[in-house]
């Protein structure tokens, strides 16, 4: 093999082994079995990356179509799993919309909604205007279709109003 | 690597015959002549090697087995096993590896161990620059991880060890130093720190066990207490194994690199 050869084969050999040993520093397998697990999950992050750096993301329509299934079931957990894995990079509205929803729905309650899940829906919120500011939802079965008034609507839940302790309240409906 | 000078005749190539006989001359900086190829010779006269292969062999020994000699110890000197199921630990090296695989490096340069005008020249290519450079790095990433694994994870043992070799680095960098004897107190001081870490803390620890707090206490007090107080990790056995085996490749790799990627030295 010419010198040349050797040199070349030396910096590709280098930078694989160091490549790898990268790897296995940030992901941190615990066994031999892991290491494969986490190759295939670090693989599919960098496709997802390179979908994004190239403006072909989309979606897994799959896994957000059980997301919705779940969502409609009132499976919020799983559908909230689905949907995240629908959308690992968080970029689409609708996905994120419904997430932040799925937290309102597990926490909404005649007479005490669960602050935790209300404050975790907001959070997720935030997301939807920074992809899409004019963002409105399609879905019939939603009687919240902008993100403003999915916020109001959470905002409102946390608070301690004198209207908390009306006894119409026990009344209202599940938006 | 120190190599003994192996006789070095420059015979006539119609003589010698075969094809590496004439190819083999224009691979090395020896003033040959076309006619005429280098050979290596035993006492007897008998042909060893021609000059080409051992270039061969040389460039192998520099650009592939150096480097994967230095990478499995950059692998392995963050790698521990924890106690209580066996499973792999990596440990990324702290600040102060990095600045302690630095001064080791300076050292290795002052006391001519690497002498990186041989390594990197204008004369070479690009890419055998190149290469040269990732020799080093990966034997700049294997120092680091040598640090690491010696060096307490935590704790006071930390800052012991910590100190004992930013002190007896920065001694060393002022003192007149050639590269064997720079080696032996390399191997002195990092066996030292390995018996430090590895058998005298490693003792001191106590084993981890699911049996609670207080049951843990009753049973071994003194290596509770140990454990306790100096922070040790609770590692299994067969993480000292991992990390001698690593000091050897370590001091393999620099009993394997040259001083300079020019000498001929065969």
């Amino acid at each position: 093999m010419k010198a040349s050869y050797i040199h070349i084969l030396s910096i590709l050999l280098s930078a694989a082994c160091f490549s790898l040993i990268v790897f296995l520093y940030a992901a941190e397998p615990r066994s031999l079995e892991e290491v494969s697990t986490k190759a295939i999950s670090a693989i599919e992050t960098t496709v997802t990356k390179g979908q994004v750096f190239t403006g072909t993301y989309e979606i897994d329509q799959a896994r957000f179509g059980e997301g919705l299934a779940a969502f409609r079931a009132d499976n919020f957990v799983l559908a909230r799993d689905r949907f995240e894995r629908a959308d690992p990079e968080r970029r689409d509205a609708a996905t994120q919309f419904y997430i932040a929803y799925s937290y309102y729905r597990q926490g909404w309650g005649r007479a005490f909604n669960d602050n935790e899940l209300f404050a975790s829906g907001l959070e997720r919120l935030k997301r939807v205007p920074e992809i899409d500011a004019d963002f409105v939802s399609r879905d019939a079965d939603l009687k919240l279709k902008t993100a403003a008034e999915l916020r109001d609507e959470l905002e409102q839940g946390l608070k301690v109003t004198a209207d908390d302790f009306n006894p119409l309240r026990l009344l209202r409906e599940r938006k | 690597m120190r190599e003994d000078p192996i006789k070095i005749e420059v015979i006539d190539s119609a003589e010698a015959g075969g094809p590496d006989a004439v190819s083999g001359a224009g691979n090395l900086s020896l003033e040959t002549g076309e006619e005429q190829a280098p050979k290596i010779l035993d006492p007897s006269g008998q042909i060893i090697r021609t000059a080409k292969q051992v270039e061969r062999s040389r460039a192998y020994r520099i650009y592939i087995l150096l480097p994967v000699i230095f990478l499995t110890v950059a692998l392995l000197g963050g790698l521990r096993l924890a106690s209580l199921d066996g499973a792999f630990v990596f440990v990324a090296p702290a600040l102060v590896s990095l600045i302690f695989g630095l001064v080791l490096f300076a050292l290795f340069i002052r006391a001519g161990l690497i002498d990186i005008r041989g390594w990197f020249s204008d004369e070479y290519s690009i890419v055998h620059n190149a290469a040269n450079g990732v020799v080093l790095a990966t034997a700049y990433a294997s120092s680091v991880q040598v640090f690491n694994s010696l060096l307490p994870e935590a704790g006071l043992p930390f800052w012991v060890v910590a100190f004992c070799f930013a002190w007896t680095l920065w001694n060393n960098l002022f003192a007149e130093f050639d590269n064997k004897r720079l080696l032996r107190s390399l191997a002195a001081i990092f066996a030292f720190a390995f018996v430090a870490k590895y058998v005298v803390l490693a003792n001191l620890t106590a084993p981890a066990n699911d049996a609670g707090w207080l049951r843990s206490m009753l049973e071994n007090p003194a290596r509770e207490a140990f454990t306790w107080l100096l922070d040790l990790p609770r590692y299994s056995a067969g993480t000292g194994y991992i990390q001698f085996f690593c000091m050897g490749l370590y001091f393999l790799g620099l009993f394997l690199l040259p001083r300079s990627v020019r000498e001929q030295n065969y």
